[in-house]
């Protein structure tokens, strides 16, 4: 009896390749979701899904839209191996155009995210963690802007008594609208913020102080209803437990709201506005999310592209070893949005 | 015989078996629809059994959902024993991994995130200076008047 020497695995080398990258793949992703969890489970406070506009059915449809994918993979592989090639090729255009989606709902979601501020740093990024004096300063700042800019827009006739808006080429009603808009940021200053700024000068650190500047942050951004998020929020703003003066804020979820719903702030009603924000834990949030889903996102992108390179061959049968190394990276794309779903938008 | 006529010869053999199939793909794609929702029922008003029960519940779910798809989709459940060489060591130091965060998780926990608050606040880190060139500002504004 002779034995043979197998220099190496009994598969074709691209398979090898393939899931060598693969268990490489494993371990960049549990690293990744490993620091996720030991951030978000010893984070103080974490934003409820809501807080950070997290649509739950928007992730499950993507969630279905990628298993939908993974299965168009294998039957394309199927019908390559028959040498059925068009029918393959169809496969793989019905995936590619699944891994479309999957983007595009992204983008969509990322678009909510970005539309209320929410990014992972300054200068674009609005979220703050606690409502203190740092807080308020940004508020005020962001205030003096706004003023500048709507006072730049109103124009220097604008406080002159007799000022004919007919003279100038712009309308009536965008002088109107100036002026709202104006009015309303000296109510914002006059009504929350400088009461807050007065108190907490009087007494630093004062409980009245405290409790103005989570009205402040409250009125510009109300948080998702509920006791839990109340606790965090209090916890993170200094309080034993959440000020009863808020708990029309915090806790009680009024008439008619639904599950998990939270009131319309100055922000959401005057998105010109773009004051800064308080989600207690919201700069970690939009860290580590924005990381995960963005990893994941380049790992969609890159299998559309071998999608997109495969759909110009024929797929007959001897293009069925890349079919299956180019699925194989697939199903893994499709195994990490399987545990990244739950963890970002249910936990 | 040569080293590629061997392989080539399994490859083949493989084709040979009968696995896989278009019904047998289906039914998993059905198990993981069902599976998906299931997770996602534990996050409506009406799951009974509370927020850890939950968490853990749509762990197994999402494990399970990840086995049907390296099972079927990704062939494991058919391949030859090379599959331990290259998934064990992985899985093995993916999973050392995340036991190795556990302490520090377990730590925090424990605290109950109140009291936790407390401690890290006391000795945190101070919060962001003002900017060298606003100190400036304000340094000529009180020297001239």
């Amino acid at each position: 009896m002779k034995f043979k020497y197998h220099p190496g695995l009994p598969i074709p080398n691209g398979k090898t390749c393939v899931w060598l990258f693969l268990s490489t793949e494993i371990m960049f992703f549990a690293g990744l979701i490993g620091t996720y969890i030991v951030l978000r489970f010893g984070a103080i406070a974490w934003p409820r899904p809501h807080d950070v506009h997290l649509s739950e059915p928007i992730g499950a449809f993507n969630t279905f839209v990628l298993i939908c994918s993974s299965v168009s993979v294998v039957l394309a592989l199927e019908a390559a191996k028959k040498s059925r090639a068009g029918e393959a090729k169809g496969w793989i255009l019905v995936t590619f155009l699944l891994g479309c989606v999957f983007l595009g709902v992204k983008m969509y979601e990322y678009q909510a995210k970005f539309a209320h501020g929410l990014y992972p740093q300054s200068p674009h990024g609005l979220v703050y963690d606690k409502a203190d004096i740092y807080y308020g300063a940004a508020v005020r700042k962001r205030l003096l802007a706004l003023k500048t800019e709507i006072g730049a827009n109103l124009g220097p006739s604008a406080g002159v008594s007799g000022f004919d808006a007919a003279v100038s080429s712009r309308s009536a009603q965008y002088y109107e609208e100036q002026q709202r808009r104006m009015t309303l940021v000296d109510e914002i200053s006059r009504d929350y913020l400088e009461p807050a700024e007065k108190a907490t000068r009087d007494d630093p650190d004062s409980y009245d102080g405290r409790i103005l500047f989570l009205k402040l942050a409250f009125a510009i951004y109300p948080p998702q209803y509920g006791a839990e998020g109340a606790e965090q929020t209090a916890a993170v703003n200094g309080f034993e437990k959440p000020p009863i003066q808020l708990a029309a804020y915090m806790v009680e979820e009024p008439e008619g709201a639904g599950h998990g719903e939270h009131a319309e702030g100055l922000n959401d009603k005057n998105p010109w506005l773009r004051l800064p924000i308080m989600i207690p834990g919201g700069a970690l949030w939009t860290s580590t999310y924005f990381l995960l889903t963005g990893f994941h996102a380049i790992h969609v992108i890159v299998g559309l592209i071998a999608f997109a390179l495969l759909m110009l061959a024929t797929l007959d049968h001897t293009k069925s070893g890349v079919i299956e190394n180019v699925g194989l990276y697939w199903h893994f794309v499709d195994l990490v949005w399987i545990f990244l779903f739950p963890l970002l938008y249910l936990f | 015989m040569t080293h590629h006529d061997e392989i080539d010869r399994a490859g083949h053999d493989a084709e040979y078996h009968e696995h896989g199939g278009v019904g047998k793909y289906l039914l998993v794609f059905l198990a993981l629809c069902v599976l998906t929702s299931m997770s996602f029922f534990t996050y409506s008003s009406y799951w009974p059994f509370g927020k850890h029960a939950a968490w853990a519940f749509m762990m197994a779910v999402s494990c399970t959902k990840a086995m049907l798809v390296v099972m079927f989709f990704m062939h494991l459940m058919w391949e030859a024993n090379w599959k331990w060489i290259l998934t064990v060591p992985a899985s093995f130091m993916s999973v050392f991994l995340m036991w190795m965060l556990v302490p520090d998780v377990g730590m925090r926990q424990n605290n109950g995130y109140a009291r936790y608050s407390r401690e890290r606040l006391a000795f945190a880190a101070d919060p962001p200076k003002v900017e060298k060139s606003e100190v400036k500002a304000l340094e000529l504004e009180e020297a001239g008047h």
